[in-house]
């Protein structure tokens, strides 16, 4: 059984159809990638899963429990689906070492030294221990994105899923962000990755989801989509970088 | 009687000015985050009695107000001790001006922030406890030190309902000595001087809990 399955999913925005009918399966310890042109709906797909954003139509299911039903426990769900943003969205006013703790104490209702004994865990993980007590403001963007992730892997969540998440980051660190989804991945962590950025999609995962208008065109490998598929749209998209290797 | 003892003389109502400017700041200080977080947390209709109120309470001059609590309220059977009479006239004016600070310092906390603590699984009352009010509350040092500073200035209110504070023994001083360059403008060293300790005060407290990134600039 799929972790998350969706179907026929809408969404609309005053009127203006945003997901037109998406469906998708995520399995236990899958990475899926999820690509498409700006505006197609990546970012709300991801928003409805934890309700973020309310579906107009259609079912998501977690675990088998159908998720849009209206006495969900949203706030139970949203804790078991880390969410790691574009801009990161660190909390200014904490430590990086608050910025972890935070839910696990207030949520969770963890001690302070269990908090910090989780967070310590997760920030070594992601190689952050020695920036724990610094904020947000003096770390780099690649590092505040480590913080994210830790901050969202100390909750233990399900799935994680990331929005964008190389969008502000240079080449170089793109390539450690890459490294370190592998490596999550290996670690048998179930992830969900909205993304614009090919290069990246390529070092991450093999197989990816096309979203367009709404709905889900294509799944295959970047190579088969940018050579093969019938779609012109489709082979321009993932051939935009020219050659493909 | 030289300078000294004028300023030794009012000393005896620099405590009222204390007890009143420091009673009425903590009113202002409660009702403004009071009214910040029902506005948060609340229904729109909340939000629209909150609206009137912050416009009336700004509307009405202090005096005026604290004639209305002090004199008006006994005649309709409620009897209110003047400290009481310039915490609800002073306080709330400068809750609804504190109210209005606030408002517009949570403007500067961060949407993605508080996105990711609602994805995190907050509630929206957590969301406001630790996330926008930390942040608020350092937003809006600047306009709380200009909301206490007039606390101070318009304390001088107070002796119009009987509390001895230094206007109202300047004013006794003046009337037995008649040198009121003097005695004035011992008034206004001494306000100053509370001013001075009131913006050390404050601006240690922000020093403590400033973090980088927020109200650098």
């Amino acid at each position: 059984m799929a972790l998350i399955e969706v179907r026929n999913l809408v969404k609309k925005f005053d009127g203006h159809t945003v997901l037109n009918g998406v469906n998708l399966e995520l399995l236990q310890g899958e990475l899926k990638v999820v690509m498409g042109p700006s505006g197609c709906g990546k970012s709300t797909l991801l928003r409805c899963l934890n309700r973020l954003v309310e579906p107009t139509s259609g079912t998501i299911s977690f675990r088998g429990t159908n998720i849009t039903s209206p006495n969900t426990d949203v706030l139970a769900l949203r804790q078991s689906i880390g969410f790691v943003f574009q801009q990161f969205a660190l909390y200014r006013h904490l430590t990086v070492g608050d910025n972890v703790t935070l839910a696990l104490r207030k949520l969770k209702k963890m001690s302070r030294a269990e908090a910090n004994e989780k967070a310590s865990f997760e920030l070594s993980r992601l190689d952050m221990i020695a920036h724990q007590h610094k904020y947000p403001e003096q770390l780099s963007g690649g590092q505040k994105q480590r913080v994210a992730i830790a901050r969202a892997l100390a909750m233990d969540p399900a799935v994680m899923v990331f929005d964008e998440p190389t969008s502000a980051l240079d080449p170089v660190m793109v390539r450690e962000v890459a490294e370190l989804f592998n490596r999550l991945n290996r670690d048998n962590i179930t992830m969900m990755c909205v993304t614009h950025d090919l290069l990246f999609a390529r070092q991450i995962s093999e197989k990816v989801i096309f979203l367009e208008q709404g709905v889900v065109k294509a799944e295959d490998t970047i190579e088969h989509l940018a050579t093969n598929h019938p779609d012109t749209k489709v082979r321009e998209f993932f051939g935009r970088e020219g050659h493909v290797s | 009687m030289n300078f000294l003892d004028i300023l030794e003389q009012l000393a005896q109502g620099l405590g009222h000015t204390l007890l009143v400017t420091l009673t009425c700041s903590a009113t202002a200080l409660l009702v403004g985050l009071a009214m910040v977080g029902l506005r948060q947390l609340g229904t729109q209709r909340i939000g629209w009695v909150l609206d009137v109120l912050t416009y009336v309470f700004r509307g009405i001059p202090v005096l005026v107000l604290l004639f209305m609590v002090y004199f008006g309220l006994p005649s309709i059977g409620l009897k209110v001790n003047p400290l009481a009479a310039m915490a609800l006239s002073l306080g709330l004016i400068a809750a609804a001006y504190l109210s209005e600070v606030f408002r517009g310092a949570l403007q500067a906390v961060s949407a993605s922030e508080i996105l990711a603590a609602r994805a995190s699984g907050m509630s929206r009352l957590q969301i406001f406890r630790y996330i926008e009010a930390p942040q608020m509350l350092r937003f809006a040092v600047p306009g709380m030190i200009n909301e206490f500073t007039s606390i101070l200035k318009y304390s001088p209110f107070a002796y119009t309902v009987g509390i001895p504070e230094m206007t109202k023994q300047a004013m006794n001083l003046t009337a037995t000595t008649l040198r009121g360059i003097e005695v004035y403008l011992a008034v206004g060293v001494l306000y100053f001087g509370i001013y001075w300790l009131l913006i050390r005060g404050v601006l240690r407290i922000e020093k403590h809990f400033r973090v980088p990134g927020i109200g650098d600039a």
